[in-house]
């Protein structure tokens, strides 16, 4: 969505691009100008059925069970016999001993995301499209893409080895030049550096993609002219090539703060153990724990919903102010 | 092209279907007829990669043995509980369910009357009736029972030492808790390879989970902290809340600031615990007996000729002043359960159970565990041995299977299996002996039979506290009073309401 609509021309275009004004249609004329479209291209409707079925089956339907946060579910007795308890799980969640951890655990990583992981991308796809050498720029493209490839297990074992206490080429060269003997595996204050620096490894290379096809769609004649003008490099940089790929930008954060409390489970859940689950502890790994391990499937679908109406605010927050500040939005 | 008509249809058809698939979940058990039941359908785990051949030579006799087709569902092991969740919410369930421990799950459905209580029919089959009260007791959910339980060995604990070391610096095996502290502090410190390498003592991997037998109950039962539960004059407490817990942690926070325990103990995969032993980086394992076999097993595989002298093994260790707790298993590893929804009457109860009942004599056992006689195993003495054929190969990998199914709760009447060489016999049979005498002093945990509501809601959260502290208490994290604040926070997270529940189900149990 975003790629077909970077924009072709260089000035920050909405995204959300306004209807060419018609003559007010009442409710009924637009259901009839509906059917006259359908009628008209019933191909390019047919196109839309496997995404409408598919949002159907397994986005919307599956909303049905959401009902036993509200319930004591026991899986034989089903969501019509289980007993209804209405805001138990949920007053259990908020006045619980680990709701405050969970909660600022989460809202840390998630910062963390947003203020590194997010323009890490940004600030590499800027640095390759200076780069003259096409070959080169290829070469690194691809070389930063591959660990997107790889699962967070394969991510995490490399983890294991390399920062290993004593014998992990990293932990050694660290405490070679430091001193100290660092354990960052087990050290509760290295835990989100070390997680940092596997998202970055991860993702920085892959999210790199959308912002080069952002600044491939810049106007040529746009630097011509800023040349022409006497800018330089950062100049150039500054007020054509950052202006240009904004929009995209903000609808990537905006994308990004709707997956805010999503911390990576997985991620996470292999870099835990007993020593730094104090700072590890978040909200995805705590349904694991307790929904899968622990058998308490309404609880843990409470705090899921808690989630995701958190989410769903921050959405809608991002979507507003990004309308009002800069005139490209999502909807 | 479609008309519009039929894509409305189709829809509807569409959206029929998800409402039929939501409301699947209510109706469990609708093949939970009065018929009479003809074939007999299990879910079980499986452990290894490939589900036997329902068709295969295995299957087919023990069908004949007991007289009924099976249906037999093997799932795997590490997705296993998820699918008796889902199994239990959908309609096609079977009549005898593995459950492979007492979940929070298994408890709750079990008690909201999801599955058969069994506490007064069992006793009619005598295949079926406990050979250890005090297995079944504790297996029992506040003194119903609710599956057959499966045997497992009550007593497992033991010390692996490489023998080679232990003789190359002259020391005795241990007896006691401060002999192993010496010896973890000689094969650091003194060379025990000869060859200048960097050694340790003691092995031990992340850990996760309190009261499981893990290398630091061990540690704290020797000390006398007792099992999980310790009663106390006819009410139950916390086994880590008794001073030894302490004391037991003192002693092992020393050893491991002195380097006399690997480094990364509370990172280390426990996955790979056999390769620091064998590839001599370190020389104490305090796990179960099963270990020492195998890295018997593995130094052979090295060097066929001379392995004999690389692993020896002792049980429970006493205090230095000789007084002495073992820590022994629960002794039993999850159920056979049956679902009412596809078991609701009697009859069809009786004709589950006999088949299970069959199952469970020596014959059966002798099925599910070793085989069939004279195709892939041997009988030699009371111990079997494996026969080489490709037959013989094919059954061989169905056992592992069945072994699965079999309860044993009536004692287990099957062969052991036959040790290879000379020194595996020889440690074979010194496992049995300490097994034996250490089960004379065994603690059994006193709660393990009572499972209270908040426990059920909380236990997960309140065991990772415990674990959690004695953790960071270990690694220096923490001091002592850090470790007690700590354990007080257990306390005041709802453990007190635990301790009040089990008392009052412990008070109840005891009239």
């Amino acid at each position: 969505m975003v790629m077909t609509n970077s924009p072709g021309a260089a000035a920050p275009v909405p995204l959300e691009v306004e209807e060419p004004p018609v003559p007010r249609a009442s409710s009924s004329r637009r259901r009839r100008s509906l059917l006259k479209r359908l009628r008209r291209s019933p191909i390019l409707y047919l196109m839309l059925v496997p995404g409408i079925v598919y949002f159907a089956v397994f986005k919307y339907a599956p909303m049905y069970g959401i009902t036993i946060a509200f319930q004591d579910y026991l899986p034989f007795l089903g969501m019509q016999d289980s007993p209804w308890v209405g805001m138990k799980h949920f007053e259990r969640l908020f006045s619980g001993p680990d709701f405050g951890r969970l909660l600022s655990n989460t809202l840390i990583l998630a910062f963390l995301n947003i203020v590194i992981a997010f323009p890490a991308p940004i600030i590499v796809a800027l640095m390759l499209n200076e780069l003259r050498k096409q070959m080169l720029k290829k070469f690194i493209q691809t070389a930063i893409y591959i660990p997107h490839f790889l699962s967070w297990a394969i991510v995490s074992g490399l983890t294991y080895l390399l920062f290993a206490l004593d014998i992990g080429p990293i932990t050694v060269l660290f405490n070679e030049i430091f001193g100290g003997r660092v354990n960052f595996l087990a050290d509760p204050d290295w835990f989100r550096p070390v997680i940092m620096v596997q998202t970055l490894w991860k993702g920085t290379g892959w999210g790199t993609i959308i912002y080069l096809a952002a600044l491939a769609g810049v106007d040529k004649q746009l630097y011509e002219a800023a040349m022409i003008d006497g800018a330089g490099r950062f100049q150039q940089l500054r007020h054509v090539t950052i202006p240009a790929i904004i929009p995209t930008v903000i609808i990537m954060l905006i994308l990004n703060i709707g997956n805010f409390l999503d911390t990576g489970f997985e991620q996470i859940y292999m870099l835990t153990n007993s020593l730094n689950r104090d700072v590890a502890d978040v909200f995805d790994t705590y349904v694991y724990f307790m929904g899968i391990t622990n058998g308490a499937y309404s609880y843990s679908t409470a705090i899921g919903l808690f989630k995701g109406l958190v989410g769903l605010v921050l959405i809608l927050g991002a979507n507003w102010l990004a309308k009002k500040f800069t005139e490209s939005s999502l909807f | 092209m479609f008309s519009r008509r039929a894509l409305l249809g189709g829809a509807a058809a569409g959206t029929a279907t998800l409402g039929l698939a939501a409301c699947g979940g209510s109706s469990g058990g609708g093949s939970g007829s009065s018929e009479e039941i003809t074939s007999l359908r299990i879910m079980a785990p499986l452990l290894s990669d490939t589900a036997p051949d329902p068709e295969g030579e295995l299957q087919t006799a023990i069908e004949e043995f007991i007289g009924m087709p099976l249906e037999i569902t093997w799932v795997p092991n590490s997705s296993y509980d998820d699918r008796v969740t889902v199994t239990m919410a959908s309609d096609s369930i079977p009549h005898v369910m593995v459950q492979t421990g007492k979940t929070a799950e298994f408890a709750q459905t079990a008690q909201a009357g999801g599955y058969w209580d069994l506490t007064e029919i069992l006793p009619e089959y005598e295949n079926l009736t406990p050979q250890n009260d005090e297995v079944a007791h504790g297996a029992s959910i506040n003194g119903r029972t609710y599956g057959i339980f499966r045997l497992r060995d009550a007593m497992r604990a033991a010390i692996s030492i490489r023998k080679d070391w232990l003789d190359a610096l002259g020391l005795d095996e241990p007896r006691a808790t401060d002999d192993l502290m010496e010896i973890a502090r000689a094969f650091t410190e003194e060379d025990p390879a000869g060859d200048g390498s960097a050694t340790t003592g003691l092995i031990i991997p992340a850990w996760s989970g309190y009261g499981n037998n893990g290398p630091y109950d061990l540690w704290e039962t020797w000390h006398g902290t007792a099992n999980v539960w310790k009663d106390e004059g006819g009410t139950l407490a916390p086994a880590f809340l008794a001073p030894e817990f302490l004391e037991a942690n003192r002693s092992m926070r020393a050893m491991i600031e002195s380097g006399h325990v690997n480094a990364d103990f509370a990172t280390m995969d426990s996955a790979t615990w056999n390769e620091p032993f064998f590839t001599g980086q370190g020389g104490l394992i305090a796990d179960v007996s099963s270990r020492g076999l195998q890295l018997l097993g593995l130094f052979k595989d090295a060097d066929a000729e001379d392995y004999g002298d690389k692993v020896t093994m002792v049980g429970n260790l006493s205090r230095p002043d000789g007084s002495k707790w073992s820590l022994p298993t629960p002794g039993y590893s999850g159920y056979l359960s049956i679902p009412k929804a596809s078991v609701p009457s009697d009859a069809q109860l009786a004709t589950v159970l006999g088949a299970l009942d069959k199952l469970s004599s020596a014959e059966g056992q002798r099925l599910l565990n070793n085989g069939i006689e004279g195709v892939n195993y041997e009988v030699d003495g009371d111990q079997s041995v494996a026969i080489e054929s490709e037959e013989a190969s094919l059954v061989q990998s169905d056992v592992s299977a069945f072994a699965q199914i079999g309860s044993q709760s009536n004692g287990y009447l099957g062969y052991p299996a036959k040790p290879e060489g000379e020194p595996e016999t020889a440690l074979d049979e010194k496992r049995l002996a300490f097994h034996e005498t250490d089960m004379e002093t065994a603690v059994f945990n006193p709660g393990a039979a009572y499972m209270s509501e908040s426990y059920l809601q909380n236990g997960a959260i309140l065991d990772q506290i415990v674990v959690d502290a004695r953790l960071k208490y270990l690694a220096g994290q923490i001091d002592e009073a850090g470790l007690t604040a700590e354990l007080e926070r257990w306390t005041a997270s709802g453990g007190q309401q635990v301790i009040d529940e089990m008392n009052e189900l412990y008070q109840q149990g005891l009239n």
